[in-house]
């Protein structure tokens, strides 16, 4: 994108929907309204993907994270009863500071890299729409590494996600 | 077209806005007064075929012949009555969701290729954005069944989201092979590889498992267990009256006129028929047809059981929409279809 322009008030729309979905995901009182919220973030980057000239990716985005997930998200917390819900405290607030200096720490990071690499970095091909036919090719083609790398990624997150739920059995 | 500066452009440029093409397909047709005038018949026609299914007479005193102006009627009292909040239920929540299932059930037909250039948006991945959109059904019928506070509408909702997202796979599988002989997820792109050979033909098993699951989509019998009135009263929308109730049976039927809608789209071959009648005719025609064999079975069959339900879900349609993928693949690449163009 040419930085001279102003800033696309599509791109700042859905910024502003996304990031205020997503702080409201995570500071709502009742739980229900923070998947809601979450599903609305998703939809966002969903939003992002199409404005990228990504449709598909897009598409898939609110099928798979708004459908599926966030249906998944809202099952469980149905399940739990309201009042087990209700007597969870929150943390003393440490939890809080941790978190910010995290993400203090990780767009400081971003920027830096963004400040001494930006100028340096090669202009971007043009985004071209890529036809939905060629996305297979491609994938397993150009970029066979990545997508293996993917791969045991999700396999890693999988098991570790059934050794979670095994701990207590 | 640019922006009226006195008052005198006013007039041309409100001429040229409502004439305009994308005023049109939004506003007129297949856009909103289409899709309510549509899914109101829809709702009168529901009642009076299952009235003569079951030898009663139906809507009648309603006006026009055979109380064709029912829907106006039940409309207006809708509207009238009552909207009664259960106690602690999800104000917001309560009263949003109807509207955002409205929206939902109304947004894919941008998609929808009503006639070579009756279409909205010419979206290059047309299906997807159906699958994508539709996905959102189940969601937000189980949090509106949540936000009621009473025990049958979450049941109900339970039982929709189960019988929804299970129904999914079976029915976009069985898409899949219609994408293949066709080559695209665009619509139109599906509807013109069908002017020789509609897509029932090749891909008959697609038809007859996409057509099942999508009949569960709707919940319409014999799938309606979200809203089995012997057991759970109505379902998930039990505690809805008045507007809310009317918001969400609109929903519904939008729902309904959206599959039949997609069937043609995908097996019945769109807007394509002999050149005597328009294009759209042709489509709203066959949808029709398709509602109606929707609608036929509610007079006819009882409600499966649970376990049957599930059991149809995973081990027939399941099966058989993965064995068409591969009869398909084979049909395409023996050439089988090659006199058809495809």
């Amino acid at each position: 994108m040419d930085l001279s322009v102003p800033p696309d008030i599509t791109f700042v729309v859905l910024t502003t929907i996304t990031l205020l979905a997503a702080i409201l995901a995570l500071q709502a009182k009742e739980l229900i309204y923070g998947a809601i919220s979450l599903g609305i973030s998703f939809i966002g980057i969903a939003g992002f993907f199409v404005s990228l000239d990504a449709p598909y990716l897009g598409m898939l985005q609110i099928a798979v994270y708004v459908g599926a997930v966030v249906v998944l998200i809202l099952f469980t917390i149905m399940l739990v009863r309201r009042e087990e819900a209700d007597k969870e405290e929150a943390g003393e607030g440490g939890e809080g500071a941790a978190g910010l200096w995290i993400a203090g720490l990780l767009a400081v990071s971003i920027a830096g890299v963004a400040a001494l690499a930006g100028p340096n970095l090669p202009i971007s091909p043009p985004a071209t729409n890529l036809p939905i036919s060629q996305l297979g090719p491609v994938l397993t083609g150009t970029y066979p590494v990545p997508l293996i790398i993917l791969a045991l990624l999700l396999s890693g997150a999988l098991l570790g996600a059934l050794v979670l739920a095994k701990i207590d059995r | 077209m640019n922006l009226p500066t006195t008052p005198a452009e006013l007039l041309p440029f409100i001429i040229a806005v409502v004439t305009s093409h994308t005023f049109i397909t939004l506003v007129i047709f297949p856009g909103f007064i289409h899709l309510t005038v549509v899914v109101m018949f829809l709702t009168w026609y529901e009642r009076k075929l299952l009235a003569r299914i079951q030898l009663r007479i139906g809507p009648l005193y309603a006006g026009g012949p055979g109380g064709i102006l029912q829907p106006i009627a039940d409309g207006v009292k809708l509207i009238f009555k009552e909207v009664m909040i259960p106690y602690k239920a999800d104000k917001p929540l309560f009263l949003g969701i109807p509207l955002a299932l409205v929206f939902l059930g109304a947004l894919p037909f941008a998609v929808i290729p009503f006639g070579q250039h009756w279409v909205i948006a010419n979206l290059d991945v047309g299906l997807v954005f159906i699958f994508a959109v539709t996905s959102l059904f189940p969601s937000m019928i189980l949090i509106f069944a949540w936000a009621s506070n009473s025990k049958y509408p979450f049941l109900g909702g339970l039982r929709s989201l189960f019988q929804q997202v299970a129904y999914e796979i079976p029915m976009w599988i069985s898409a899949l092979s219609v994408v293949m002989l066709a080559g695209s997820l665009n619509l139109v792109q599906i509807v013109t590889a069908q002017q020789r050979i509609w897509f029932i033909v090749p891909a008959f098993l697609s038809f007859i498992v996409f057509f099942i699951a999508t009949m569960a989509e709707l919940e319409r019998l014999p799938f309606d267990l979200p809203e089995a009135e012997p057991e759970l009263v109505a379902g998930w929308y039990t505690e809805s009256s008045g507007a809310v109730f009317m918001v969400i049976f609109l929903a519904l039927y939008m729902k309904l006129y959206l599959m039949s809608s997609l069937i043609t789209v995908l097996f019945l071959g769109g807007w394509w028929g002999p050149a005597f009648l328009p294009q759209p005719v042709w489509f709203i025609l066959k949808a029709l047809v398709v509602a109606t064999f929707m609608i036929i079975p509610r007079g006819v069959y009882p409600r499966l059981r649970v376990d049957l339900l599930i059991k149809v879900g995973w081990t027939r349609l399941l099966i058989i929409a993965l064995a068409n993928v591969f009869i398909t693949v084979a049909l395409l690449s023996t050439g089988v279809l090659s006199a058809w163009g495809l």
